[in-house]
């Protein structure tokens, strides 16, 4: 539903242009929602200019719905529904005037016009504040209402800037829900800076940086590639007579091994094990037979891990309390 | 089509819902109404409105960028310019739309001045002929469709409302002070030249009752050429945001 071949665009003077993408090349699929990530300035912005016709790319082709946004941009367009990130609105209307001007913009025939919108200020919770001015609207309400005039014209694609900007976390769990509703038919592209937000939405990722595509996987996939190349950490809780210390210490991969005493004769032992070893927590179990076994955890890398890594920047914010990594429960104990 | 209408009624109900609207409107009322009462309610003078037509000619010079500025510089300071170019609706439309919601807008700005032809006939001895009367609106909606199409084109070049308002009153200005000041002192062909694009020679030939097709045309063709740079100006900001 969205192809994108080849895209480049670079900004300024031919001398000294700065280069906001070089050769992105994307297929999102009908079905799908794909997330866009990526650190500031890493294109993520141009890429989406780009994908809804804001911008003339340099070099490349865009196409949505079977249209070539450049040969018939109203066709392409109008296939489109866009939020932008600041969900730009005009104050002095209401959210049914604003529907109703977005539908005539959208070239939506005006007989059926009055029930799109009806049903649009429902599926997005504001028809209780229709007639109010947008401008008096909170944050919430106010996004939600670039919500639906994206939404409006029922269109194939749908690309969210940021859609969860200004929502409480029940909205954000609402929006998440009709998210996936839309996408059962529909192609959903998502940029956000919620790694969180991105994890529990998106099948698919592309990551962003420098202006080129570092990465495009599911979020599992990508914590997998980050996990290649990072050591792979267990914890374990276990009660014995003797430190068991020695003998985990000596196992195959294993390069740090740190103990320390808990309350009730309990021990944790951390251990550190070369990148790319294959999964040790039944070795573990098996060094750790006869003791009590409370806890045997293999510590996996996040989406964020995988963020840092192959964005080669900084962890972006997170929605979720700190964490520092996901874990897994042992298979035996 | 369908999309300039839209845009054109949101122009004019964006007016009418701000208090810039209604200020904008009051003071050219207040004061063309000025105007009126000093020079045309003279005792003595035969009933006629030309120096009120010419007069508020020259005011649109100050009062259309004013009313124009926000077409697009707005747009894009609000980053509603975002929904408006990823929309299917083509440059020339959205250009057309908003040039028509604020012409529509002039024509209810210039509705209270009919107030002042009803005093005037009702004070003067002899009717007014009303030929001039209409030939002298006819020439203040051309001249306002003339700067706001100016004032379009700078909206569509800048993301900032006074730069707008700034560069298109410079230009109406100094248009009318060129043409009236610097023209006669100006060696020929240019004098010519300049005085061939002078606005209140027809201006004053509308309000004698003249309806001139060249002077017609004259608009006409410049408002057009005017909304055709604004529409490339517009289309531009596909290359650079």
């Amino acid at each position: 539903m969205i192809e994108a071949f080849d895209l480049h665009k670079s900004y300024g003077p031919a001398h000294r242009a700065v280069h906001a993408l070089r050769g992105l090349s994307v297929s999102l699929r009908t079905g799908t929602v794909t997330g866009l990530l990526g650190p500031n300035g890493a294109g993520k912005s141009t890429s989406i200019r780009l994908l809804t016709g804001r911008l003339i790319a340099d070099r490349g082709t865009v196409t949505i719905a079977g249209r070539d946004i450049n040969r018939e941009p109203a066709r392409a367009r109008a296939s489109i529904g866009y939020l932008p990130e600041s969900a730009p609105l005009y104050p002095e209307m209401t959210p049914a005037g604003y529907l109703a001007h977005r539908a005539a913009l959208s070239g939506m025939p005006r007989r059926g016009r009055s029930r799109a919108i009806a049903a649009t200020l429902s599926r997005c919770d504001i028809a209780d504040v229709r007639r109010r001015r947008i401008g008096t609207l909170s944050k919430g309400y106010r996004q939600r209402v670039a919500l639906a005039a994206a939404l409006i014209h029922d269109p194939p694609v749908l690309i969210l800037d940021e859609p969860t900007t200004g929502l409480d976390p029940a909205q954000v769990a609402q929006l998440r829900a009709l998210i996936e509703e839309l996408a059962r038919d529909r192609t959903v592209l998502l940029s956000s800076h919620v790694l969180a937000e991105v994890e529990q939405t998106c099948d698919r990722i592309l990551i962003i940086a420098g202006g080129e595509l570092r990465a495009d996987g599911t979020p599992d996939e990508l914590a997998t590639r980050a996990a290649q190349d990072r050591p792979a950490i267990y914890h374990a809780e276990y009660r014995a007579g003797a430190s068991r210390l020695s003998d985990l210490r000596n196992l195959p991969g294993i390069t740090e091994a740190d103990e320390t005493d808990l309350p009730a004769d309990y021990r944790r032992i951390t251990l550190r094990a070369e990148p790319g070893t294959p999964d040790l927590r039944e070795p573990i179990a098996a060094a750790l037979v006869g003791c009590v076994v409370r806890e045997l955890t293999r510590q996996r890398p996040t989406l964020e891990d995988a963020f840092a890594q192959l964005s080669g920047g900084a962890p972006i914010a997170r929605r979720t309390p700190p964490r520092s990594a996901k874990h897994e429960p042992a298979a035996t104990s | 089509m369908s999309a300039a209408l839209a845009l054109a009624r949101r122009e004019l109900s964006s007016l009418l819902r701000t208090p810039a609207g209604w200020i904008i409107a009051a003071l050219y009322a207040f004061l063309t109404t000025a105007v009126f009462a000093l020079r045309t309610l003279d005792p003595g003078q035969p009933a006629s409105m030309r120096f009120f037509f010419a007069t508020a000619a020259s005011l649109l010079a100050v009062v259309m960028p004013a009313v124009s500025m926000r077409l697009l510089a707005e747009e894009a300071r609000a980053g509603t310019l975002e929904p408006l170019l990823t929309s299917p609706a083509s440059h020339g439309s959205i250009i057309v739309g908003k040039f028509a919601g604020v012409l529509a807008y002039t024509a209810l700005m210039l509705l209270p001045t009919l107030a002042l032809v009803v005093t005037l006939i009702a004070v003067s001895d002899r009717a007014p002929d009303p030929g001039p009367i209409i030939a002298g609106y006819l020439s203040l909606m051309l001249v306002a469709a003339l700067y706001l199409a100016l004032g379009t084109l700078t909206s569509a070049c800048t993301s900032s409302q006074t730069l707008a308002f700034l560069a298109a009153f410079l230009i109406a200005v100094g248009h009318l002070i060129g043409t009236a000041q610097l023209a006669p002192r100006l060696p020929e062909p240019a004098s010519s030249w300049i005085a061939a694009s002078a606005i209140n020679p027809r201006v004053a030939d509308f309000a004698r009752g003249i309806i001139d097709l060249k002077h017609v045309a004259f608009f006409i063709i410049w408002t057009a050429w005017l909304l055709v740079l604004a529409t490339v100006a517009l289309a531009r900001r596909r290359i650079t945001p």
